[in-house]
């Protein structure tokens, strides 16, 4: 595995000195989530609608995330828990089919880089750390950087989305982890 | 044998009582049991388990009423007027209010979760409340509340039985052994 400052060290050259676009490759991407249910998980996944990123390897401060979720077809690991999650109690898919995370800064840190953000469920907008890192994908050259795998990891609660049914069951932490394929921009 | 007669039970309304004596046994330890457990994969079969059962109670007092118009089951031993017949009476009523309401109110209350009432491990009943967190609360309370009233009549009736079985006066003969 190849972490971001080692792509920073392979790739400093002219050709990294601008901030690249990146496109989602969206099958080839998954929102995997997972919370508590007694002493069970629950986990489950969600199509991601729409991906937007700036990569600057250079100046890791200068990228850009925004990533829209599609939670009205998020699927979940047994049939009731992707139904309760989707309904008007937990996060209310019919009214608020989308969950949107917007980076408002990106650092390097240790491996990989620590995206600060601002994230939207249920329509209530509440800020979020995420932790990434970021390999190129199986197949690419050394300094090949066209299609890149990004594998973003956090948490949120969510009581603070007023996302609180079934709160004496299910667990109030959601861990999300989330493998983003994207290819960058010609 | 099957109908009732102007003295005795048929086995049609033995049967009934007996086997629905056994479901709402079950159902109320199982609903005991499912408000005290904390849910996870291993313990999510009780929950449809109890709607099962719940649905096939419902179904049964729904035949049971029918059956009784068809074939009208015996009055009570002892002249009717008698203090005792009288709360029978009003106690068989109840029991028959509660055995309706309760499986409804759990039907009511499950819909109104916006989640799907599913019997037998593969059928998905209807919804019959719109998904709403204030009937779904409501609903649950009424079925907790209901059920408690159940269990106090449930003694009562096991209690007038108890005392007839032991003056001998045949009632508990009739439901048992037939005439």
């Amino acid at each position: 595995m190849r972490h971001l400052l080692m792509l920073l060290t392979l790739c400093a050259g002219p050709v990294w000195a601008a901030p690249a676009s990146y496109s989602l490759q969206p099958e080839a991407s998954v929102v995997g989530f997972e919370t508590d249910f007694g002493s069970d998980k629950i986990t489950g996944q969600m199509p991601i609608t729409r991906a937007d990123l700036t990569l600057d390897f250079k100046n890791v401060s200068a990228s850009r995330v925004a990533v829209t979720l599609d939670a009205a077809h998020a699927d979940a690991s047994f049939p009731f828990a992707a139904q309760a999650m989707k309904g008007p109690k937990v996060l209310d898919s019919k009214d608020f089919p989308q969950i949107s995370f917007v980076s408002t800064s990106v650092k390097s840190k240790g491996d990989g880089a620590e995206v600060t953000g601002k994230v939207t469920i249920r329509g209530v907008t509440k800020p979020m750390v995420m932790q990434a890192m970021i390999w190129r994908q199986k197949g690419t050259e050394a300094g090949d950087l066209s299609h890149l795998t990004i594998r973003l990891t956090g948490a949120v609660n969510r009581s603070d989305f007023g996302a609180v049914g079934w709160s004496d069951m299910v667990g109030d932490q959601v861990r999300l982890d989330i493998l983003a394929r994207i290819v960058r921009a010609e | 044998m099957w109908r009732n007669t102007p003295t005795a039970f048929g086995l049609t309304t033995r049967l009934l009582h007996w086997l629905m004596a056994g479901l709402i046994v079950a159902l109320l330890v199982l609903g005991t049991v499912l408000v005290r457990i904390q849910p996870d994969l291993s313990t999510l079969w009780l929950y449809g388990l109890h709607k099962t059962l719940g649905l096939c109670a419902l179904v049964l007092a729904f035949a049971r009423l029918v059956w009784h118009r068809i074939s009208p089951p015996p009055a009570p031993t002892g002249p009717p007027n008698q203090w005792a017949n009288r709360a029978a009476r009003a106690a068989h009523v109840a029991l028959y209010l509660l055995m309706l309401a309760i499986p409804l109110s759990g039907w009511i209350a499950s819909s109104a979760t916006g989640l799907d009432v599913v019997i037998f491990g593969q059928i998905t009943l209807p919804a019959i409340a719109p998904t709403s967190e204030a009937l779904e609360n409501a609903g649950f309370a009424a079925h907790s509340v209901l059920t408690k009233l159940l269990m106090a009549l449930l003694l009562t009736h096991i209690a007038g039985a108890t005392l007839r079985g032991l003056k001998h006066d045949g009632t508990l003969r009739r439901i048992t052994k037939g005439s």
